[in-house]
């Protein structure tokens, strides 16, 4: 049980640094073309991405959408976030399923990070899932066609903050495995 | 379920608490601005020099009854803004006062400088505002010479963007002039500051324009708002509503 204390804490560090920290900063990559979007990049998937291998599907379902419906109580969407969320959750066990070397079940006690499955796999599967889910909302916020230029520079410039602010938390809360 | 929730809206005044702490300086000198400029105001409607100038003399006798029923039932409160968005396709703003100061759902939220949003939302100590900056609902809006039309916002046009379409062909629109709000409206007071147009599109296919407008108020930074409650609004709806059920059923 005691293992599971720990995804408690991650869940409100991640919630609240999304929340407190990156809600407020409105990212424009830079301001010359006036059409940029102005975008936020959401780091909460990281929460779901996070989670233990041996949790089952249904866990995850109901795990991504508490979280979801949390980001949409605080954004003031109407369950957009917890859509997403609930979607890259199901996602998850496939893309793990065809990235791990070993069978899923062989994985006890171990949750996806640097040291599961290396630098290059971890960020595949966190690239991956992070475009889904960013696409997804996306597109369900936008919601037409008519600006279709808009929505994929959106995408693209939310994708790559993300991950880029994704790969800063592993570096500082991952623990180093020491090879001296 | 909204951020005017009790627990949501908690963080978001903890977060607000620092954040403002850094944004004294920027808030100090709108408000000195805003201030001088409700001065420059007064000054010119009160202590005109009604000798020297024979322009200035106003029918104070017929006007002062009028003019008690336009502004005296207009309430203004003050609130601050705890949470502010401006990416998604219907952007929100908490504001720390809630139904215990009187805030209650419809009523309008401007800026010193120009108009924000309205009331959607209210818990006991904080409200959520839908501002205008949404895809969802048009606001009614005149050019200085009355010609009424609505803006309205995409969200691809970003925050620094609203827009407005003229159908009448011979109206003539200049870059720089200011757009209004009407008094069709039941929300905001008529004459309030929108925006200064900033560039004139023809559209070709019905040979209308869009204007891009600049909104007047700085959506990226908002530190103090004022909630208008207007006294008259249920009187107005209700005569209204009569009228409209009348002609119904005349029609009949």
């Amino acid at each position: 049980m005691i293992q599971y204390a720990k995804y408690l804490i991650q869940f409100f560090l991640i919630l609240l640094f999304q929340v407190i920290i990156l809600n407020n900063i409105f990212l424009n990559w830079w301001v010359v073309p006036a059409g940029f979007p102005v975008f936020v990049p959401y780091i909460y998937p990281l929460f779901i991405l996070l989670l233990p291998f041996e949790l089952p599907v249904w866990a995850l379902l109901i795990l991504g959408f508490v979280c979801g419906s949390v980001m949409d109580t605080f954004m003031n969407t109407p369950g957009m976030h917890a859509f997403a969320l609930v979607l890259i959750a199901y996602l998850r066990t496939n893309v793990l399923l065809a990235l791990l070397p070993r069978n899923i079940k062989e994985y006890k006690q171990e949750s996806p990070s640097i040291k599961s499955l290396g630098w290059s796999s971890f960020m595949i599967y966190t690239t991956f899932l992070i475009l889904i889910h960013h696409s997804v909302f996306y597109i369900i916020e936008l919601w037409s066609l008519n600006n279709i230029g808009y929505l994929m520079l959106k995408i693209l410039a939310s994708v790559i903050t993300t991950i880029l602010l994704i790969a800063v938390y592993l570096l500082l809360f991952s623990q180093r495995v020491s090879q001296r | 379920m909204n951020s005017a929730n009790l627990g949501v809206a908690f963080w978001y005044k903890k977060q607000s608490d620092v954040s403002y702490y850094f944004a004294l300086k920027e808030v100090n000198d709108s408000l000195l601005n805003e201030n001088t400029r409700l001065k420059r105001q007064l000054a010119a409607a009160t202590e005109s020099d009604v000798l020297k100038d024979s322009s200035v003399i106003r029918k104070e006798l017929v006007n002062d009854s009028v003019k008690s029923v336009q502004y005296a039932h207009y309430k203004y409160l003050q609130a601050r803004v705890v949470n502010n968005s401006i990416q998604a396709a219907s952007n929100f703003i908490t504001i720390n006062r809630g139904a215990k100061d009187g805030i209650e759902p419809n009523m309008a939220l401007v800026s010193g400088t120009g108009i924000v949003g309205r009331v959607t939302n209210v818990s006991t100590h904080f409200a959520t505002a839908l501002s205008i900056l949404n895809t969802k609902q048009s606001l009614s809006s005149k050019l200085k010479d009355g010609t009424s039309s609505f803006v309205y916002w995409e969200q691809a046009a970003g925050p620094d963007k609203l827009l407005m379409k003229i159908t009448q062909p011979e109206i003539k629109i200049h870059k720089g002039d200011s757009v209004f709000t009407t008094s069709y409206s039941t929300l905001f007071p008529a004459d309030m500051l929108i925006g200064t147009i900033q560039k004139v599109f023809i559209v070709k296919k019905d040979n209308s324009r869009l204007l891009h407008i600049k909104p007047a108020t700085n959506f990226r930074n908002m530190d103090y708002v004022y909630a208008i409650k207007n006294e008259f609004i249920e009187e107005r709806r209700r005569l209204e509503d009569t009228t409209q059920t009348q002609q119904a059923l005349q029609k009949k």
